[in-house]
């Protein structure tokens, strides 16, 4: 097994996080497109396995999952306690993009690139550090509205062409029709 | 009996009953049982389902005894539509246009859960039903139906087509 | 019809510049008043599913390209959110609907990861021989259309009697043919039954003779040969830029298996070889696949060995705050009524934390990234598909060829548009 790797000479990385055996580095956005091409060129990353967006709005918040005791730990007059249960921690931004980085060689490693963004800030698109964000890219911004700037065709990919809002997004309605049963009028 | 209008035997009795009422002439018969062997498919598999729709051509289930084995890919040749998959919006659209290219008499089968009502994807991009915008003949309920499943649904429809009741598009439009 | 001023690539690649999945025409190498823009549209003959391929045709030769997607789309991460985690486990295997077992394998393994679960090891052994026979499907599926398209047409009678075999063993195992939903958190849903590896051994001799038959009929067939022979060309290089992976990648010279270089479950355990071809064309993956379905006949042969070996072991965990407790227990002791009741009511939590779970489907690289908030329902759920990612390699692939071989170059991408619409 190898040694844990730095990261620490990545452009704009503000903080790196190990946990689950996976490390995750968090990236200033601004300087995303530096921090890619030096992870390729020096670490060797060449393979673009996913780019994962998420929506954190409403994390933590009561009512919503996970909110349960306190944020020091179980509280075991809670009903429903079961398990582990504490508030998460907040999350710095609403969204978060994730880059899944591989190096396919004889010392294969992963590593994710974190960036995390308010509703309406652009990512810089890495398009041309790995072809295969391509698509990636164009599906965090139909399903999630993640502006991809220099993305060379931003438009949708999955969704129809005239659709109207985010749908992956958490204020976005699951949608759907309530079920009737036959003998109901 | 625990259930008279439910059960083994009540389609046949009924079928029976509509053939009486109906009153076909010999050559409405032999139209008929000209119509019902040769049905011929469109290749409309869409997801999970189209894999156990490819699988009743194969030789255990074979759909070739019943003449319909030629699957057609042009709707202009095609009689029967099987709606094999969940529908979205998107392709909501060539669907309605495949279906408004086959030429009449035409039959559609909404096979499983996802094209009978939208099956476990309740949600905004599935349509609730492919029965919302072509008239449907036949449901087979399953996710995915067996292989057997989909053939008990096709000698239904035979059977249907041999009574003489006409395609769905004649005696029912869409559903709300 | 979008035509550049002139055709810049990435340096040294194939791949189209300056979106890599559209190839626009090059006005210097065809006419422009003589395209014809055809749409293979979304109901097409080829069993692909809905894939829309908008193509420029010269006569025809294939000048320009764009795929467009999303006629599956379903909503498959918005309703898992919604959902508790035994609930969503439902939900994965009709993603990637050829190869089911390994989308709910990718799904629950990522489930285990953030719980720190630890899966029996009888429950292991069966998880790998479903999913190898899963391989094994997913392949006779691909051989079966692949070859149907090109007008082998027998084949597919060959391929999918042989797929019902499979389907056979799994419906013994888990209750139904297709999307059998036999992963559990924690093991698998129920053990398997007594005549199981009886059956999957018959098979497993069955097997490489049907791959014979394949091979006498197709490897040295010349009409095989001159269709599929240096078609729809995609270097190492090129592959990896785009985000390939699985048989796409090793047919173009790159010795990467996520089984063999990172593995997981018990892959490391067994014995078996990964097929690597040097000419990345649709004949070395052709052979990649082929050669695959061997292998995945080896590993199953071993993973029955280990089956019978551990036969009366426990096939899921012990830990009874995520799995529910063996039913006669429910009659003498209160806590696992008590556990029963919690579990199924409102579903075991699972703690918070994001992980990503890689692994090698039939397709490729199949991921999944999990993020929990630590409570009974998943927060954000994304597969990584590997369709969506070979399809991206369409315009690169298509480059210089006529539209008959178009057909052979979409079938050996491989792709589910189950797995790329998600």
């Amino acid at each position: 097994m190898s040694e844990t790797p730095t990261y620490a000479g990545v452009p704009g990385l503000v903080e790196t996080r190990e946990a689950l055996g996976e490390t995750t580095l968090v990236v200033d956005p601004a300087r995303l497109v530096e921090a890619c091409s030096f992870l390729r060129d020096e670490h060797g990353f060449n393979l673009l396995s996913d780019i994962a967006a998420a929506d954190y709005l409403g994390w933590g918040e009561p009512g919503v999952a996970g909110h349960v005791g306190t944020a020091d730990g179980r509280d075991l007059n809670v009903p429903g306690a079961a398990g582990l249960a504490r508030v998460p921690d907040r999350k710095p931004k609403r969204f978060s993009v994730s880059y899944h980085l591989l190096r396919v060689s004889d010392d294969p490693a992963r590593v994710r690139v974190q960036v995390w963004l308010d509703d309406g800030e652009p990512v810089p698109t890495v398009v041309r550090v790995w072809p295969a964000a391509d698509w990636f890219e164009r599906e965090a911004w139909d399903l999630l509205g993640i502006r991809v700037e220099g993305h060379p065709n931003l438009v949708r990919i999955l969704m129809p062409e005239d659709w109207e809002g985010h749908p992956l997004r958490k204020d976005y309605p699951l949608g759907g029709e309530p079920v009737r049963f036959s003998d109901e009028d | 009996m625990l259930w008279p209008d439910r059960g083994p035997g009540v389609f046949e009795r009924e079928v029976e009953e509509l053939e009486d009422a109906l009153l076909l002439t010999t050559v409405e018969k032999a139209v008929a049982w000209a119509q019902s062997s040769s049905v011929w498919p469109d290749t409309f598999g869409l997801a999970c389902c189209a894999i156990e729709m490819m699988s009743i051509v194969s030789s255990r289930y074979d759909i070739a005894r019943f003449g319909m084995e030629r699957f057609s890919s042009s709707p202009r040749q095609a009689d029967l539509l099987i709606v094999s998959g969940r529908v979205t919006h998107k392709m909501a659209a060539p669907l309605r246009q495949v279906y408004d290219q086959m030429l009449e008499p035409k039959w559609v089968i909404a096979m499983g859960a996802c094209a009978s009502s939208g099956g476990m994807f309740n949600n905004y991009t599935i349509l609730q039903g492919v029965d919302k915008i072509v008239p449907v003949d036949i449901h087979v309920p399953g996710c995915p139906p067996r292989p057997e499943a989909l053939v008990e649904g096709i000698v239904r429809l035979h059977e249907k087509i041999r009574a003489g009741v006409p395609p769905a598009y004649e005696i029912r439009g869409v559903a709300e | 019809m979008s035509v550049l001023p002139s055709t810049r690539i990435y340096e040294g690649t194939r791949i189209p510049y300056p979106v890599p999945t559209i190839l626009d025409v090059d006005p210097e190498r065809h006419r422009t008043e003589d395209i014809l823009r055809v749409n293979f549209g979304p109901n097409h003959p080829s069993t692909h599913g809905v894939l829309r391929l908008i193509v420029d045709l010269d006569g025809e030769t294939v000048a320009g390209i764009r795929a467009v997607i999303g006629y599956l789309h379903t909503g498959f991460e918005k309703n898992m959110e919604a959902k508790s985690w035994w609930k969503s486990i439902t939900y994965a295997p009709r993603i990637d609907y050829v190869s089911f077992h390994a989308n709910e394998l990718l799904y629950v393994l990522a489930i285990e990861k953030l719980l720190g679960i630890e899966v029996p090891r009888r429950a292991t052994w069966a998880r790998m021989a479903m999913a190898e026979l899963n391989r094994i499907h997913s392949h006779l599926v691909y051989l079966g259309t692949g070859a149907l398209e090109l007008g082998a047409i027998s084949l597919f009678w060959y391929c999918f009697d042989d797929r019902d075999g499979i389907l056979d063993l799994f419906e013994m195992a888990g209750g139904t043919r297709m999307h059998t939903r036999y992963v559990q958190v924690g093991g698998l849903a129920e053990d398997l039954p007594p005549a199981f590896t009886a059956e999957a051994r018959k098979f497993c001799e069955a097997m490489p003779k049907s791959i014979d038959e394949y091979e006498a009929l197709l490897s040295r067939n010349a009409i095989w040969l001159e269709r599929t022979k240096g078609v729809a060309l995609l270097s190492a290089d090129d592959a990896i830029a785009l985000g390939q992976s699985g048989p796409m990648l090793r047919a173009s010279g790159v010795d990467w298996d996520l089984r063999k270089n990172m593995p997981y479950l018990f892959y490391d355990k067994v014995d078996f070889d990964v097929p690597v071809y040097p000419n990345g064309d649709v004949y070395d993956r052709y052979r990649v696949r082929l050669d695959e379905m061997r292998q995945s006949v080896r590993i199953v042969e071993q993973c029955l060995d280990r089956i019978d070996e551990t036969d009366g072991e426990p096939w899921v965990a012990d830990d009874r705050k995520v799995v529910l407790p063996p039913r006669h227990e429910l009659h003498t002791s209160m806590e696992s009524l008590i556990h029963h009741f919690k579990i199924v009511t409102e579903g075991f939590r699972v703690p918070e934390g994001e992980v990503y779970v890689t692994i090698e489907s039939p397709r490729g690289e199949a991921g999944c990234y999990l993020v929990s908030d630590g409570g009974p329902r998943p927060w954000r759920v994304k597969f990584r598909a590997p369709s969506f990612a070979a399809l991206q390699a369409t315009a690169t692939v298509v480059q210089d060829l006529l539209v008959a071989d178009l057909i052979a170059a979409a079938g050996s991408l491989d792709p589910v548009m189950g797995d790329a619409d998600r």
